[in-house]
C-alpha cells in the first residue's frame, strides 16, 4: 500500500520549506445539494473507519441566560431520535464494535463514531437520523439537566482550579459576553433551558448546511458516497444561522486578579494576551514561539524555570489554551499558558520570569539550532498525531469548518516551518505585551467556605 | 504493509447496498472482522534481553518500548515512589550526556523519550522520526544503561514531587484511588503505588543507584521496535550495538504473591466542602492468565464497562444520580482488582449505593441475556482493534504481554477467548469477584454531610483526607 506520510531520507532546513508533498493525507471533498459538506478521506490499512461529523456552533454563539446551552444540547444528541430510541446509540454503536463521543468547545461541536470498517453504514445511519430528527422532550431534557449538573459538580465544582479557569477566566480575559461567559453554564440557566429553546437550536444549528461530515480510514469510496446521498441526501436545509458578535474592545491595560481556591493546595497562575487572526502570519509565528517556549523537554519554560529557576513544577501553553489549542483557536481569542508553581515563588514572580524569558527571545532571538530543533518537535509530533484515523478525520473536520480548507491538514506544517527567527521575535514583541497581559493567580484558600449549594 | 487482514470483500458491501433502504431501521452490516496480529519478530539476545521487532511502514516513525520487571511493587516499604522516581531521572542525566543535552538530542531528532512505572513494571517509551533510529537507540541505551541520578535532580525531582502529590491530593478521585488500592492490598506492595511525602523526603541518590543496579538489567527487559524500521539484519545489527554489552545480573526475587482475603469495610475519607461522594465498592479480581479473567472481562463489560452497560444506564441515564458510573477489572501481573466507580452528589448516597448494590447482586445471581453478551462480545472485540490502530497502541500491548508473562499469541488469541464466555461462566465468576457482601467500599467526600447516609450500610471508619 501507499504510505500515507512520505519520508524524506535526505533532511535539510532549506529544502523542507518546498516540499509541500511530505504529508499526502488524501483528501476528497464535496457538497450535497442540502449544503453538507463531505471530505472522505481513504486509507486501507486497518480495518477501522472513524465517522466524525462537525457543526458550527459551539459555546460562543449562547444567549444571555443561556449559559452551557450549547454543551446541555450536545447531551441531549444521545438522548435518542425518530428510529434510533433513547439508548439505541450508545447500544449500536457498542455492540457492533465502536466506540463514540462528542464534545462542546467555544467555536463548534463535534461526534464522532470510530468502528470496525464494515459497520459505517451504521454510523452515518446513526447521525443523519438524529439530524434529521432528535427527541427532544421534557423528560430527556429534564435528566440531562442533572446529568450536566453532575458534570460540572464533577469536573469543576469538586475539583482544583477547574472552577477558577472555567467560569473566571474567560471573564476576566475577555470583555464581550459571547466570549466570556462560562462554557459549561450555571445551575440558574441549565434549570431555565425549555424544549422549546431546545426545539429551535436544533433547528437553526443541526442543519446539514451548518455541518461538515468526515469519514476517515477504511472504507469503498463509492460506497461510502452512496450511503451518504441516501441518508443525508434528503434531509433539508434551513436558513444559515448569523454568526455571533464575537468582537472584542482593544485592550489597553493589563489586569491581575487573585482567585482563592478552596480545593487547591497548590499556586497556580494563568498569563494571557490577546492572540493573531486564525492562519495570519503572526498565527504561524505564535505557533513557532510556543515551540520554543513551551515544545518538549528542550524548551525554555523547562530549561529555565522549571531547572534554571526551579520555580515552576509543570506548564501548559498553547494559542486558544485551555478551551483550544492552535489547530482549533479562533480570534478573536488569547495566547494563554498555564504554570502550577513552587509555593516559595509569589504569582507575581512567576509572571516577572516568563516575562523575562519572552523579553530574551524578543531582544536576543531565537538562534539556529534551537529553531531547527522546535521544527523537527513539530514534524514528529504531528506524524505522531495523525495515525488514527479519527484524528485525522478531527483535523480535517476541523480545518473544513473553520478555513474552509482541509488541505491544511497536508500544508500548514509548511506555513510553521517557513517561520523565520525574526518573525518569531517580531510577533513575541506584538503580541506579548504587558500592557494587553492577562494574569489569574490562583492560590490555595484552606477553609473557605463553598459558595454553591 | 498491511498491517491487518483486509477482511471484508466488496461483495458484502454490494450485497448490503442491493437492498431496499430503509431509513427507519438500523442498516444490516456484516459479521466483525476477524483480528490478524501483523507478524511479531521474537528473539533474545545472549545477555537475555528479549526483543520484539514489528514493521509498519505507513509512518516514517518508530515507537519503541524498553521495559524491565520493575515496577512499584518492587519499591522498598519505606521508599514508595522509588520506581517512578528511578523511571523519572531516567533521562535527567547519564554518564555521558547531562539532562540538557538528553532533552536537546532528543528534539534535533524528533524523539520523544520518557520513563514512567506502573505497579508491576518500569517502562522507557518513545518514537523517533524513523531516519533518525540508529541515533535514537544510542540515546535510548545510554538512559537505560548509564544514567547517573545527579544530586540537583534527584533534589529538584524531590521538591516537585512534593508538590505534584499535594496537587493530587487535591483531586478526590486520586484520594480514592489510593485509598481503595490500599484497602484492597495491605500489606502486599501493591497497595503502595504512590509515594508519600516522607517517602519523598527519604529519596537519595543512593537508593536510585541501588534500584538501577538491582532490576535494570538486559535479563530483567523486553525491548519493542514498531514501525518503518530497516530490514531485520540491520535493525538487529543496531540493537547489538547498542545493547549486547549488556550485562546479564542475577535478579533478586519478585515480592511474593500473597494477597489478603476480603475484609468487607467502609472507610470514610473526610474532605470537607466536597460537592460530590466519589466511590470504590469491589475487590481483588483475577489476572490475565486465570480462567476466570475473560468470564469476568465481559461480565464486567456488562455491568459497567460502557455506556450502554448497567451501571451506566440506570446510575446516569435513568436515575441521573452522576455523570460518572462504571465499573472495572483490572488485571495485574500478580493480581488484579474489580471496582464500581462513581461520583455521586451527596443528597443521593443512599439511593445511589443501594442501586449499585442490586446490580452487583443482580449480575452475580441472575444469567446476563443473550442480547448484552452479543453486545458486550461484539464491543471488546471491536475495540481491541481500534486500539491497535497507531504504533503506541499496539507496542504498549506487545510490552504488556511479555512484561505480564502472557503467551505471545495472546493478543491474537483475545477476541476467540472473548466470544467464548457464556453467560454460566458469568454468573459463577460473578459469584466470586463481585458479589457486594465481601466488598471494601471506599468514599471520599465531606464526613459532616454524608457519614449518616453510609452508617446504614455498615460500620464506618472515618479517616481524615491525606
Amino acid at each position: 500500500m501507499k504510505p500515507i506520510v512520505f519520508c524524506l531520507l535526505a533532511v535539510c532546513v532549506g529544502a523542507l520549506i518546498s516540499e509541500a508533498a511530505w504529508l499526502n493525507i488524501p483528501i476528497e471533498k464535496y457538497t450535497l445539494k442540502n449544503g453538507m459538506r463531505l471530505i472522505l478521506s481513504k486509507d486501507n490499512s486497518v480495518p477501522v473507519v472513524s465517522v466524525y461529523i462537525i457543526y458550527g456552533v459551539g459555546a460562543r454563539a449562547e444567549e444571555k441566560g443561556r449559559t452551557g446551552f450549547a454543551h446541555l444540547f450536545e447531551h441531549m444528541m444521545f438522548q435518542g431520535s425518530k428510529n434510533a430510541p433513547k439508548g439505541t446509540h450508545f447500544k449500536l454503536v457498542e455492540s457492533n464494535g465502536g466506540s463514540l463521543n462528542g464534545s462542546t468547545h467555544p467555536d463548534y461541536t463535534d461526534y464522532f463514531e470510530v468502528l470496525p470498517s464494515n459497520k459505517l453504514a451504521l454510523g452515518l445511519w446513526l447521525e443523519a437520523d438524529r439530524m434529521r430528527a432528535l427527541a427532544i422532550n421534557q423528560a430527556n431534557l429534564d435528566n440531562q439537566k442533572e446529568a450536566v449538573k453532575q458534570e460540572r459538580r464533577l469536573s469543576f465544582d469538586n475539583q482544583p482550579y477547574a472552577t477558577a479557569i472555567v467560569d473566571r477566566w474567560p471573564e476576566l480575559a475577555f470583555s464581550n459576553w459571547q466570549n466570556s461567559h462560562s462554557l459549561i453554564g450555571s445551575f440558574e440557566d441549565l434549570n431555565a433551558a425549555t424544549v422549546e429553546d431546545v426545539a429551535r437550536f436544533f433547528k437553526t444549528h443541526y442543519a446539514p448546511n451548518n455541518a461538515v461530515m468526515v469519514i476517515s480510514g477504511d472504507f469503498d469510496t463509492a460506497a461510502a458516497k452512496k450511503l451518504v446521498d441516501q441518508y443525508f441526501g434528503d434531509i433539508p436545509a434551513q436558513p444559515q444561522p448569523k454568526p455571533p458578535d464575537l468582537k472584542e474592545p482593544p485592550r489597553t491595560a493589563p489586569k491581575f486578579e487573585v482567585y482563592r481556591d478552596s480545593l487547591a493546595r497548590v499556586p497556580a497562575v494563568v498569563i494571557g494576551y490577546p492572540g493573531p487572526a486564525r492562519r495570519s502570519a503572526d498565527y504561524n509565528a505564535l505557533v513557532m514561539l510556543d515551540l520554543v517556549l513551551t515544545g518538549g523537554d528542550s524548551s525554555r519554560f523547562q530549561q529555565n524555570l522549571v531547572k534554571g529557576k526551579k520555580s515552576v513544577i509543570q506548564y501548559e501553553g498553547n494559542l486558544g489554551w485551555p478551551f483550544a489549542s492552535a489547530t482549533d483557536y479562533k480570534d478573536p481569542g488569547l495566547y494563554a499558558m498555564y504554570f502550577l508553581y513552587n509555593p516559595a515563588f509569589s504569582g507575581k514572580q512567576i509572571v516577572e520570569q516568563v516575562e523575562q524569558e519572552i523579553a530574551k527571545v524578543i531582544h536576543d532571538g531565537v538562534d539556529a539550532a534551537e529553531l531547527e530543533r522546535a521544527r523537527t518537535f513539530l514534524r514528529s509530533t504531528r506524524i505522531r498525531q495523525l495515525q488514527s484515523s479519527h484524528a485525522r478525520a478531527a483535523l480535517l473536520g476541523r480545518y473544513e469548518l473553520l478555513d474552509g480548507k482541509p488541505e491544511l491538514i497536508n500544508t500548514e506544517l509548511n506555513d510553521f516551518l517557513s517561520v523565520t527567527a525574526d518573525q518569531i521575535r517580531a510577533a513575541a514583541k506584538k503580541y506579548c505585551d504587558p500592557d494587553k497581559r492577562t494574569v489569574l493567580d490562583i492560590v490555595p484558600a484552606p477553609g473557605k467556605q463553598e459558595e454553591k449549594p | 504493509m498491511t498491517r491487518l487482514l483486509p477482511l471484508l470483500p466488496a461483495v458484502l458491501i454490494l450485497i448490503a447496498q442491493g437492498q431496499t433502504m430503509d431509513l427507519t431501521k438500523p442498516p444490516q452490516t456484516a459479521d466483525l472482522p476477524v483480528y490478524k496480529l501483523p507478524p511479531v519478530f521474537e528473539t533474545t539476545l545472549p545477555n537475555g534481553l528479549t526483543v520484539l521487532l514489528v514493521e509498519d511502514n505507513r509512518f516514517p516513525l518508530v515507537t519503541a518500548r524498553l521495559g524491565f520487571h520493575a515496577g512499584s511493587k518492587y519499591d522498598p516499604k519505606d521508599l514508595a515512589g522509588l520506581s517512578e522516581s528511578t523511571g523519572a531521572l531516567l533521562t535527567e542525566g547519564t554518564t555521558k550526556r547531562t539532562s540538557r543535552q538528553i532533552a536537546e538530542e532528543a528534539a534535533s531528532i524528533g524523539a520523544s523519550l520518557n520513563g514512567d512505572s506502573s505497579p508491576d513494571s518500569l517502562v522507557l517509551a518513545g518514537n523517533v522520526l524513523a531516519e533518525n533510529l540508529p541515533k535514537f537507540l544510542n540515546l535510548l541505551s545510554d538512559v537505560a544503561r548509564n544514567a547517573n541520578f545527579p544530586e540537583d535532580e534527584v533534589a529538584l525531582r524531590k521538591q516537585n514531587r512534593k508538590q505534584e502529590l499535594e496537587a493530587q491530593r487535591s483531586d478526590a478521585s486520586f484520594l480514592a484511588d489510593e485509598k481503595f488500592t490500599e484497602v484492597l492490598f495491605d500489606p502486599h506492595p501493591y497497595a503502595r503505588q504512590d509515594p508519600t511525602p516522607e517517602s519523598i523526603d527519604r529519596l537519595t541518590r543512593g537508593a536510585l543507584v541501588d534500584f538501577r543496579d538491582r532490576y535494570l538489567a538486559p535479563n530483567n527487559a523486553v525491548l519493542v521496535l514498531l514501525g518503518a524500521i530497516p530490514p531485520r539484519k540491520q535493525t538487529l545489527e543496531m540493537i547489538e550495538a547498542e545493547f549486547g554489552s549488556w550485562q546479564k545480573k542475577a535478579l533478586p526475587a519478585p515480592p511474593a504473591a500473597e494477597f489478603p482475603e476480603p475484609k468487607p469495610s467502609i472507610v470514610l475519607v473526610d474532605r470537607p466542602g466536597s460537592v460530590q461522594a466519589d466511590l470504590r465498592v469491589g475487590r481483588l479480581g483475577v489476572t490475565r492468565s486465570e480462567p476466570d479473567y475473560f468470564p469476568l472481562l465481559v461480565g464486567n463489560t456488562i455491568l459497567g464497562g460502557g455506556t450502554s452497560s448497567r451501571i451506566f444506564m440506570n446510575i446516569r441515564e435513568k436515575k441521573g444520580f452522576a455523570y460518572d458510573a462504571r465499573s472495572m477489572a483490572q488485571p495485574l501481573k500478580d493480581s488484579g482488582t474489580f471496582a464500581v466507580i462513581t461520583q455521586v452528589r451527596n443528597e443521593v448516597l443512599t439511593p445511589a449505593l443501594n442501586a449499585i448494590f442490586d446490580e452487583m447482586k443482580q449480575i452475580s445471581t441472575q444469567p446476563v441475556s443473550a442480547d448484552e453478551l452479543e453486545t458486550a462480545k461484539n464491543y471488546l472485540s471491536g475495540v481491541f482493534v481500534i486500539r491497535l490502530e497507531t504504533q503506541d497502541g499496539l507496542a504498549s500491548q506487545l510490552a504488556a504481554t511479555k512484561l505480564m508473562g502472557l503467551p505471545l499469541d495472546y493478543l491474537e488469541k483475545y477476541t476467540t477467548r472473548v466470544r467464548a464466555v457464556t453467560a454460566d461462566q458469568i454468573r459463577v465468576v460473578a459469584a466470586k469477584y463481585i458479589l457486594p457482601e465481601k466488598a471494601s467500599m471506599v468514599i471520599v467526600g465531606d464526613a459532616s454531610k454524608i457519614s449518616k447516609q453510609l452508617e446504614a450500610f455498615g460500620k464506618v471508619t472515618v479517616e481524615a483526607a491525606k
